[in-house]
């Protein structure tokens, strides 16, 4: 496994909603997810994984519904809600600008 | 915002739901990791013990996922009042103190909020009723502040008035109604048609007038109020269309109205201005000078009353200068306008406001006993604060645990204040309705209710608070035994000793307050009334006057009643009289001036007539009240219509008119010099307008010579209200269709005049006696503890050598500190605010040294007592024992 970085929580919910802009998951679904899209850089802790995922939906940016998972099983997934989409929009243009700033900081000599 | 609030109380109330929702999704979460794990290779355990290793502490992170779901605090708050309602149940004799105390200063508050909101603060029932306005004439040269409007008048507002939407009048005469089982003396206002339209009152049976209903010639007809058809009619709900005799024409009843305040008086009935045989006569519609009216007004919309009075005053104007005749430049003339509410109310004012100071330092006198109970209390608790802040505690948790607590018992003390509260309203309401008549507005509802916890609460934070600040937690000393010595509890027991102070300074001036108003009704009471109530009895016939077309069968009937009535045995002497001292109705209407002329002293031009009070009394009355007779003679039979005009005046009207002079002899005019009447007597003065009135200037004419009066006199040998149904019997003898009503003897007449002081003072009293209880258990208490708390301290003295008196003195003279610092501060408070009550008070001066004296020296004695019972103790104090505890 390559070196596991740590997140940020602010940065954590953003990962989170932009998976969920793919399609409605569950839980366990979404950390697979981000730990495989990211080629295992990013493991997400399950400690900080629910939590964020119970204050995202009280601030209303994604929503929940208990359904059938694949393997039969009741499962809570959750979905974006449009309010969550527009802030995934804001919140992915402050990370480019913030990422591009420390980009050419570190690029200076 | 509220999407976390729905939140927060969703969890608690789904609390179950919720957790087993977690627990399932995070099952699912372990099963699929299992899962995978499985697929990786490993053995089922395995695969499910790394999933659960991977996962991390459940418990914890349970926490923090409830964490952030919010409702944790309503849960923490509801942990916290569980403990504390433990802790308070563990300590009954704290708890069942605390929670007695408070509920004595809440409750007092309540009862005293209820009435100050029902009579000064809530709106009027009327709709709209803070626009509705009354109007006043006045004679400000003459010193006539209030007079009533004629016909000509009110026109002349009504139409010339652009800031009153509409202007009606009203006025009270008294009839006797016939048709029921037996006639009786109603009290009738007499309005305009639009009157109840203009108050906005909706009736709870039938209807109100219509505009026609004043037009000349129209039906007559009644509307009741709540209280009269309730009370005389059973309530009968088919009362709408029945027929009453009244002033010989029938008059068919309308409509009932519902139980609202009344104002200026309540009546019996209403009817309108068409049907009032005074009111209606052309003589008396055309005199602008035949004034009996008054006149409310409903401002329109948006106006405010300063400009309504700016444009009556131009009318007022404008009216003295088309009618100077009317209108005499030397008396003045102006009209002022003023909200009805504010006039409903002014009489209570002052009393309600002084009351609700009282209450209010009453209860602060019973939160800081409690405060002071509060903080001996949490002594004991030093060493479970400082583990539980060992463990993780919060100073804020901490202080949340103990308001939560202090609430809990304010909040038990405001529930038993306010059961008190609802017991004592029936007192207050008769108390209030000695000031007003909105007294039946006042009622234990919603608002008082909210007052009550909101009173309570603050009350429990307040209390609360003040141990927090009096010391500062130093955890250390608090874990090491031996804590009594500490200095968080130097601090606090100056905290206790301040409380003390505050608590006897504020005591002390309510006593003096309460003190001042005893004195001041021992006063009053003691005032002579200037005759001699004792055994008379008093009543108000009216006979049914439209039988009597002249004055002279008036006068022949008035004088068979007379005769009856002195016929009767158990009759010392009987009169008649067009009133008698202290009677009520002549407070509420006000006096009955006369201007008249002096013979020799022609009234100099621009310059106001003499006046005086104007009575009618038969010969008998001054000796059947026992007016004593200073000089010449009293009304004798001979003065009867044919012989030359006589009249009595009283010491004062002789002493302001003729000084010196001797006024026997001398003759007076009431109409300009026409006719002239001579004086032949003078009898003394009666506090005709209440004890603590001056009397004012009288002039009495014989019965015979004035042709009217209504009050029947009776003195009799024993007790008067024995012979009342005699003389009921003897008057329906002279003539059936004559109403009696204002039965009461004169002695009742003379107590009810002091009955407002009276009450008050009582209610002051008690507060003040509350209050002073309140203290001396405090002060006991504080001693007590201090006591016990020195017990090492007192033991060391004794072993070496004081006497256990010398030490009793010693605690004793350190605990009369405080008090006597307590007692200064009163002083002077007592002296600053004492100023705010003159104006309940009768002779007496708020600074009345009497007073002080006498409440210092109780005070004092009080708080002896109360320091030296608990100080006992510390001659029971083995020195021994003592040096060897902690």
């Amino acid at each position: 496994m390559a070196k596991q970085t740590d997140l940020l929580q602010g940065t954590l919910d953003m990962l989170i909603l932009k998976t969920l802009a793919l399609g409605p998951m569950h839980g366990w679904g979404i950390s697979q997810r981000i730990q495989q899209v990211s080629q295992d850089v990013l493991v997400i802790n399950q400690g900080s994984l629910y939590p964020a995922l119970y204050r995202l939906e009280q601030q209303a940016l994604i929503k929940s519904e208990w359904d059938k998972s694949d393997n039969n099983r009741q499962a809570k997934y959750y979905e974006l809600t449009r309010k969550g989409r527009k802030q995934l929009t804001e919140e992915t243009e402050s990370w480019e600008r913030l990422s591009a700033a420390v980009d050419r900081i570190l690029q200076t000599t | 915002m509220f999407g976390k609030i729905s939140d927060a109380l969703r969890s608690l109330f789904r609390k179950d739901n919720l957790e087993r929702d977690m627990n399932q999704e995070l099952r699912f979460h372990v099963e699929m990791e299992t899962r995978r794990n499985i697929e990786r290779g490993m053995t089922p355990a395995e695969a499910r013990f790394h999933a659960l290793r991977d996962f991390g502490g459940v418990e914890k992170f349970k926490e923090e996922c409830r964490d952030v779901r919010g409702g944790r605090l309503i849960e923490s708050l509801l942990q916290d009042a569980r403990y504390g309602a433990r802790i308070l149940l563990r300590n009954p004799g704290f708890t069942l103190v605390a929670v007695l105390t408070l509920a004595l200063g809440i409750g007092a508050n309540t009862a005293i909020f209820s009435v100050i909101y029902g009579v000064l603060m809530r709106p009027l029932p009327y709709k709209e009723g803070n626009q509705l306005v009354i109007v006043h004439q006045q004679a400000p040269l003459a010193h006539v502040n209030d007079t009533f409007f004629s016909v000509k008048e009110v026109m002349d507002y009504r139409e010339q008035s652009q800031t009153l939407d509409a202007v009606v009048e009203h006025h009270t005469m008294s009839f006797t109604l016939l048709g029921g089982s037996e006639p009786q003396r109603v009290q009738t206002g007499v309005v305009s048609a639009n009157f109840f339209d203009v108050l906005g009152v909706t009736p709870v049976l039938g209807r109100t007038f219509l505009p026609n209903d004043d037009d000349k010639g129209s039906d007559a007809v009644l509307v009741l109020s709540y209280k009269y058809w309730k009370e005389s009619h059973g309530g009968d709900p088919n009362i709408v269309g029945r027929v009453f005799q009244m002033n010989n024409s029938p008059h068919t009843v309308i409509g009932v109205l519902p139980p609202i305040p009344q104002y200026p008086v309540e009546e019996d009935i209403y009817m309108p201005t068409s049907h009032c045989p005074t009111r209606a006569s052309e003589q008396f519609m055309a005199n602008r000078n035949a004034r009996m009216m008054s006149v409310f007004g409903r401002l329109k919309p948006g106006v405010p009353v300063a400009q309504a009075q700016a444009d009556l005053s131009v009318i007022a104007s404008n009216l003295a200068k088309q009618y100077p005749d009317s209108y005499p430049a030397n008396r003045g003339y102006a009209a002022v306008v003023a909200p009805l509410q504010e006039e409903l109310t002014r009489r209570a004012r002052p009393t309600l406001l002084v009351l609700l100071g009282t209450s209010g330092l009453v209860l602060l006198i019973a939160c800081a006993n409690v405060a002071n109970l509060t903080l001996a209390r949490l002594m004991r608790r030093e060493r479970e604060m400082a583990i539980r802040s060992a463990l993780g505690a919060g100073r804020g948790r901490l202080v949340r645990q103990l308001l939560t607590e202090s609430t809990m018992v304010s909040l038990a003390g405001g529930a038993l204040g306010l059961l008190l509260a609802a017991g004592g309203l029936r007192l207050l309401v008769t108390f209030a309705a000695r000031f007003t008549t909105r007294s039946e507005e006042i009622r234990i509802d919603g608002l008082v209710l909210l007052f009550t916890v909101l009173v309570s609460v603050v009350t429990g934070l307040v209390f609360g608070l003040v141990p927090v600040f009096s010391s500062d937690r130093n955890l250390n000393n608090s874990l090491k035994e031996g804590g009594g010595r500490t200095s968080a509890s130097v601090s606090r027991q100056r905290t206790r000793n301040l409380l003390t102070v505050a608590q006897v300074a504020v005591s002390f001036m309510l006593l003096i307050g309460a003190g001042l108003m005893l004195r001041s009704l021992i006063k009053l009471q003691s005032v002579s009334p200037g005759f001699d109530p004792e055994k008379v009895l008093a009543m108000r016939v009216s006979p049914n006057w439209s039988k009597y077309n002249t004055t002279d069968q008036t006068r022949l009937m008035l004088q068979r009643l007379l005769d009856k009535v002195r016929s009767e045995p158990g009759v010392q002497s009987a009169a008649l009289s067009s009133t008698y001292p202290l009677n009520q109705l002549g407070i509420v209407n006000g006096p009955f001036n006369r201007g008249f002329q002096i013979e020799g002293h022609p009234i100099p031009e621009g310059e106001l007539a003499p006046q005086a009070d104007f009575r009618s009394a038969s010969p008998g009355y001054f000796e059947t009240i026992r007016l004593p007779l200073v000089k010449g003679r009293t009304f004798e039979d001979i003065d009867n219509e044919k012989a030359p005009p006589v009249a009595v005046i009283n010491q004062s009207t002789a002493r302001h008119r003729w000084n010196d002079e001797d006024p026997i002899g001398r003759k007076v005019s009431f109409d300009s010099g026409k006719t002239w009447t001579t004086v032949v007597g003078i009898v003394g003065d009666v506090k005709q307008y209440g004890l603590d009135r001056e009397p004012s200037d009288e002039i009495y004419i014989p019965l015979a010579q004035s042709g009217f009066a209504n009050n029947l006199l009776v003195r009799t040998q024993a007790d008067p209200m024995n012979i009342a149904s005699l003389m009921r019997e003897a008057v329906y003898q002279v003539d059936p269709e004559t109403a009696i009503d204002r039965v009461q003897t004169l002695d009742h007449v003379r107590e009810d005049a002091v009955a407002s002081p009276r009450l008050t003072a009582i209610l002051l009293a008690m507060f003040a006696a509350l209050a002073l209880v309140i203290t001396a258990a405090g002060i006991a208490g504080v001693m007590a503890l201090s006591v016990s708390q020195r017990t090492h301290e007192l033991g060391v003295r004794l072993a070496l050598g004081a006497s256990p008196s010398r030490v009793l003195g010693m605690v004793m003279r350190q605990g009369m500190y405080y008090v006597l610092a307590g007692l200064s501060i009163g002083v002077a408070g007592a002296l600053l605010l004492g100023r705010l009550m003159s104006a309940l008070l009768f002779s007496v001066e708020p600074s009345d040294p009497i007073t002080f004296l006498a409440v210092s020296a109780v005070l004092v004695a009080v708080a002896a007592v109360a320091c030296f019972v608990p100080a006992l103790r510390v001659t029971s104090i083995d020195p021994m024992l003592a040096l060897r505890s902690e």
